[in-house]
Parts: structure tokens; sequence; C-alpha cells
């Protein structure tokens, strides 16, 4: 016996040798290439949330390099990412950040989908003093958690909804809502509840429904059958894309009758395309929408972009891969400013960053979320069988009139 | 006899060694390392009940989950306003001195190995009476009611999360998080396998098999079953908090369902792991468990997005060729090498006789 175990333990020793002569061979800069790590859902409960960050993330590199890359101490790099799967799971997020950092050596990150994930990761990158540039972690707490390596080009979670409980209260003739909603036990959707919940208070709205959701998201049937026996006002829903096409899909299948739906990731669902007009006058909120009149000079406007992507990946981009892309446009413009890979050199270039990309403008406040960009919310309009995202708020951008209220399921075609 | 146990003294000398030089040598590997120690301790720990005593649990889990949150909260808790640091939104940081932070975490550990003790033997109780079947899944049951619950409580951030205290500020090293969390996981894994080593040499072994092959007969024969089967689930229940509160510690973050109670990842490994080696044998956890994270670490990430398929293909050959695990697999090999004395004429006496 002792023969056999012997022997295993050679063996793993003889493995683990190999393992540690591979590491340090990569670093911070390979050649004329800039190494950008990032773990990323391709698997799990947010893999097509995934899946749209690393287009998004992909998109802008093969952009950034093929027009001139990075000009750093007049040289000009390209940049390039390491990626791992995280499988949806905060456990393996952390570790896989752990092993960009220590064995492929990796000195800057992107972050991974979802906030979850990102507040597992942000420990890791500021222990190592790591500048982590993310594009998917909403959730307030990360900014109020004093983390100087975290930037996040999005706007905080619970600003997500707020504008809507607003936009209903000013529909109600400037009287408070009643207000039923039902969000997903997670990091994100609880911060999206956390700003209906204040803004319930400023307006004087009642909270007459308030469900948790499960994290595998298939049924909210029970939270719909209340909505039906209570006629809330407004009916909020946030759980992902789960959470997006399972409302819409039981809402029409229950005929659930309420004057106004808002929501989250309708664009990420597709909703419009997958369920066409029984998504109509959904209220959603968003990051970006193509139609806003931001620009820079690589990806021109908000339509470019786009079109590009559609080219690109066959499908719409939603904001999720918008705003994936724009954190490589602040990467860029950060190592550009710094004139250095030193890592606190970048990280105090992207301390003072102030620009404009075709997503938006990006400023970073004091916790890292960015502070110069509003939400925006967009309506599924349809014209015959084709639906489309209309912005309806804030004015400034708006292309359609917001359409309030939803007309009940028996005088809808 | 004596030579034999110079033999142990030697590997064990050497693995002790090779334990405590590991974080230096491969300093890159501290965190997968740390991951190593503990799914060892939790393989190891399940094989008390599914391989010594054949109860296959599933729960164990809860008793991991339970030590994650008990850790940290204490180790927030005791301190600092325990409310305040999970309320959603986290407007309050507070941040632990160095000595806060260690005290915390080893008050926090001590909790976590006894309360999830304690919640075993009563949980145990109440279901020990179920055999076969009936147990496996009211096990899988209980770690999936915990996460959801988890879920539920505000106190403990809810379906927020639950960041757990950063490393220290004032150790500036970055090396000293992952050789803090090694030396800590590593030293459970030792007490964790002076302890199985020590059940493997006592009568509790013997009456956990016999509760295995023939509860019944055991029970006839005058053994109490319900009160070993209780103590060896508590046995497991007491390494497994330990492990969670370690887990919690290093991995910074805590989900209900996704890291603590995490039944679907964890909580199937173990049992894996355990097959994957033998179970019912001392080393049998311990080589499963090796093979599995070298396995997982190396040849996950060159097959992204396919490791779960993998994943499944490897439970069914493990199933299918190795049923009783490798070492159940050498020990039919060879049984020799195992100190088994098998008799030529008898072994072909036997293959006549099939």
């Amino acid at each position: 016996m002792n023969k056999i175990v012997k022997l295993f333990i050679t063996s793993i020793s003889a493995i683990t040798l190999a393992l540690v002569s591979f590491t340090s061979s990569f670093a911070k800069v390979d050649g004329e290439y800039i190494v950008l790590g990032s773990a990323i859902s391709l698997t799990g409960k947010y893999s097509s949330n995934g899946v749209h960050t690393q287009n998004g993330y992909n998109m802008a590199v093969d952009r950034i390099n093929k027009m001139g890359g990075v000009k750093v101490g007049g040289k000009s790099y390209k940049f390039e990412i390491i990626y791992y799967d995280d499988e949806s799971n905060p456990k393996r997020a952390a570790q896989l950040a752990e092993r960009l950092i220590k064995q492929d050596g990796v000195h800057y990150m992107l972050g991974p989908y979802s906030s979850g994930l990102t507040k597992a990761i942000a420990p890791v990158t500021e222990k190592y003093k790591i500048p982590m540039v993310e594009a998917n972690g909403a959730s307030r707490s990360l900014f109020t958690k004093g983390y100087k390596y975290l930037f996040a080009v999005l706007s905080p979670a619970n600003q997500y909804l707020e504008v809507a409980i607003d936009l209903a209260v000013e529909k109600n003739g400037g009287k408070p809502v009643r207000i039923a909603q039902a969000f997903e036990q997670d990091a994100f959707s609880q911060d999206v509840r956390l700003g209906i919940l204040d803004a319930a208070k400023r307006t004087g709205s009642e909270i007459i429904i308030d469900d948790k959701l499960p994290k595998e998201l298939n049924d909210m049937a029970a939270t719909l059958a209340k909505v039906k026996a209570t006629k809330p006002d407004v009916l909020v829903v946030s759980g992902h894309t789960k959470g997006a096409l399972t409302a819409i899909r039981q809402i029409s299948e229950m005929k659930v009758d309420v004057p106004m739906l808002a929501m989250t990731h309708c664009d990420a669902a597709k909703l419009s395309k997958q369920h066409g007009k029984n998504s109509e006058y959904a209220l959603c909120a968003s990051q970006w929408h193509k139609n806003l009149s931001y620009k820079d000079k690589f990806f021109g406007s908000g339509k470019k972009y786009d079109k590009d992507f559609k080219k690109e990946f066959g499908y719409a981009p939603p904001y999720q891969s918008a705003e994936s892309s724009a954190a490589l446009l602040v990467f860029k413009d950060a190592f550009e400013r710094a004139n250095s890979f030193d890592r606190d050199k970048v990280r105090d270039a992207l301390v003072d960053t102030e620009m404009q990309t075709f997503y938006g403008n990006i400023k970073f406040g004091p916790g890292g979320q960015n502070v110069a960009k509003p939400m925006i919310l967009f309506q599924v309009r349809c014209k015959g069988d084709t639906c489309e995202n209309k912005v309806v708020a804030p004015t400034k951008w708006a292309s359609d009139k917001f359409y309030h209220p939803i007309p009940k399921w028996s005088e809808r075609g | 006899m004596n030579a034999v146990k110079q033999k142990d003294l030697i590997l064990y000398s050497g693995l002790i060694i090779l334990g405590l030089a590991a974080p230096f040598l491969f300093s890159a590997f501290k965190v997968q390392l740390t991951y190593l120690c503990v799914l060892i301790v939790l393989a190891m720990t399940w094989n008390l009940q599914g391989g010594e005593m054949g109860y296959n649990s599933f729960g164990n889990i809860l008793f991991y989950g339970l030590g994650m949150y008990l850790t940290s909260s204490v180790q927030v808790g005791m301190f600092f306003p325990l409310a305040e640091w999970t309320e959603s939104g986290g407007e309050k940081t507070f941040v632990h001195t160095t000595a806060q932070y260690f005290q915390g975490i080893g008050v926090g550990l001590i909790v976590a190995a006894i309360i999830p003790t304690i919640v075993a033997g009563a949980i145990g109780y109440a279901i020990l009476g179920l055999r076969g079947h009936y147990f496996a899944i009211c096990t899988l049951g209980l770690g999936i009611a915990a996460g959801e619950i988890a879920g539920g409580i505000e106190i403990i951030g809810a379906g927020q999360g639950f960041t757990t205290p950063p490393f220290p500020a004032e150790i500036v090293d970055p090396e000293a998080r992952g050789q803090f969390f090694y030396f800590l996981s590593f030293l459970v894994l030792v007490l964790a396998f002076v302890f199985v080593k020590y059940i493997y040499g006592s009568r509790f072994r013997l009456i956990l098999n016999a509760i295995r092959d023939n509860e019944d007969k055991a029970e006839a024969m005058g053994i109490q079953t319900m009160k070993y089967k209780i103590v060896g689930w508590m046995c497991s229940a007491f390494f497994c908090g330990l492990a969670g509160g370690i887990m919690g510690g290093l991995i910074g973050y805590i989900d209900s369902t996704d890291v603590a109670f995490d039944g679907r990842e964890m909580g199937v490994f173990m049992v894996l792991m355990a097959i994957l080696g033998g179970k019912g044998t001392l080393w049998g956890p311990i080589i499963g468990a090796t093979l599995f994270h070298f396995l997982k670490e190396g040849l996950w990430t060159f097959i992204l997005g396919w490791q779960y398929v993998a994943l499944g293909v490897l439970i069914v050959v493990i199933v299918v060729y190795f049923p009783e695990g490798l070492m159940g697999w050498l020990r039919e090999k060879y049984p020799e090498r195992f100190g088994e004395v098998i008799d030529e004429k008898d072994r072909k006496a036997q293959v006549e006789l099939k």
C-alpha cells in the first residue's frame, strides 16, 4: 500500500513541478500585446449575458487593435484578453481572478458579468492592487466598500428603475401609487429593489407586494396571482434575463392586467423578438440605447455600433455588450494618458478619466462608479408584428411618448 | 510491525514537510493548494458516512455553509454591528484592525466547528432513522432548503450576499493572505487526517462498518446503531464547519446558494471525490480529491464551456469502470500490495466453481 501511495505522491510532485515551470511565462505586457484578464460566465445561469459581455470585449479589442492599438511610450501595443469560464459562480470567479493574477501574470483586469461575481473578484484585485475596469457589476455596495482599483463604466443598480416610479406617480396626477414588486435573490436585483424602496418613500407610494424570486427563475405565477387579485398601479420585476422572459411569458399566459410593467434586462433577453406582441408596453431600464447621441472615434455613434455588432455577431447588441466595449475604450484612454504600464500610474489615470464614448460619458466618482451617465428607460412598441425598443425617458433622447396605461388583455389584438 | 511503522513515519513526515513547504515552492498556486486541502477534508469526512457507515449523505454541504456564515458573522459581529455591515447597500464600511481580524476568525472558526456539530446531532436524531435512498434524498433537501432560507435572512446579507472582512491592510505583503489561509487549511487537514486515522484503528470504525454491512444484525448484536450513526455524522459536521469557515474567509464573498450551500458543486464534488478514490478506505478520498482537483484545474480551462460535460463523462466512467474507486481497483489488481494474502489454489478453485 505504501508503495502505491509513494508512487502517487511522486507523480503528483512531478506534475506540480511541471506546472510551476509554466508560471510567469506570461506577463502584463507580452511583446506587442497588453494582456488583460477576465473571468466570464460562459456556462451556468448567466451564460447568455456572459457571452454578451465577451462579445462586447472582443469587438472592442478587434476595433482598437485594427485602428492603431494603444500608444504607450511612442510604441503601439495591441490588446489581448485571457478568458476563463467562471460558471456563474462567485467562488469560482474569485479563484480564477487569483489564477489570472498569480499564474498568468495579468496586471489589468476586465470585470465579469453580474454584481455578485464582481463582488467576489473585487477583494482579490484590490489585494494585489490590480486595476479592474468592470462593465457589469452595478450593485451599489460595490462602490461603498472603499475599493481603490475598481472602476465601473455603468450607473449603479439602485438607479435602474427609480425613474419608473417617478413616471408612474406623474401619470397618476402626482398622487402616490401602489407598487407590486418581485426581485430575484441576487445582489443586483436586490439593489434595484433598494432603489424602488427609496423612490416609494420619496413619493409616499405604498408597496403592496414585495416578493422574492429564486435564483433559478422559471416561475413567478404566485406573485402574478397576487397581482391579479390586488390590482397595483405598477408591477416591477427584476431577475436578469430569465426574470424578464419568465415575467412576460406568464403575464401573457395568465392575462394579468396591470397599468404599468417595469423591468430590467429586456434587451439582453431579446424580449421584443422572443415574445413579440406579448412584450409590448413593457417599460425597461437600460444603461444604453443605440439612439443616444454619444459619439467616439472608434465606434462612431450608437447606431453604427449597433450595425457593426449585428454584422459581426448576428444579433442587436444589448447594453451589456455596449458597456463592455466601453470598458476597453476606458482602458486604452488610461494607458495612453498614463503613458506607462505601471499599475499605479494606470490606476491614477483611470481616476482622472473624463471622456465620451459611443456608450455615454464616463467619469468616475470616488467609489469608482460612473457618475456622468444617466439611466434611460425604453418601452417595447410594436408595429404590426415587428416590435422595437423605443426610448421614452429621459426626455432629451425620447423618440416616442410613453404609452400609459397598458391596455387590458381583452382589448389587445 | 515496527518496520511498517517506520515506513509510515517516513511517509507522514515527508508529506508534512511537503505540505509546509508547498506554499513557498509553488507560490503562485497557494490558493489552489488551499482549495485542495479543503476538498480533501470534505472528501475524507464524507467518507465516514458514505464509505464507512454506508449512509450516502448529500447534506454535509449544510455544515460547510453553516460554518462559512458563522465564521464571518462572528468575525464581524464581535467588533461591529453585524446588521449594519450586511445592510443592503453597505453604506457603512468598518475596518478590522490586524488583531481584531485574527481574533475574529479564530473565535469564528471555533463557533463554526461547534454549532454545525450540534446541528448535526439534532438533525441526525431526526433523520438518521431513514435508510438508503430515503436518507440520501432527505439530506439533498436539507442543503437546498438551507440555501433558500439563508437567502432570506437579512442579517447575513440575504440575496445580496455577505462580503467577509478584508484581510488587514496593515499587512502589506500580498502573499500573506494566501499563506495564512493555506496554513489554516493545512492544519485542519492534518487534524482531520489524524482523527480519521485514529477512527480507522478503533472499535468505532468496526461499528460503522457493521451498520453499513447489515444494520439490523448490528442492532441485534446489541449495538445502539442510532447513537453511533449520530456521533459519526457529528464528526463530519465538525470538520465541514471548519472547512466552510476557511473557505468563506478565502473567497471573500458569501452567496447563499452559490458559495455557502453550494450543493450543486461542493456537495456533489465531495461525494464524487470519495467515490473516485475509493470509499471506505483511508487514502481513497485523499487520492480522489487530489486527482479530481488536478483534473479540474488542469483540464477545465482547456475545454471552456464543456467542462460540465466532461464532468458528466467522468462520473459515468467512474461508476462503470471503477465502481470501487481507484483504491478498490488497485486492491483488486494487486491484492498483495495491500497486505492481503491470496492462496493461488483457493483462487483457482473459486474460478472453477463459478
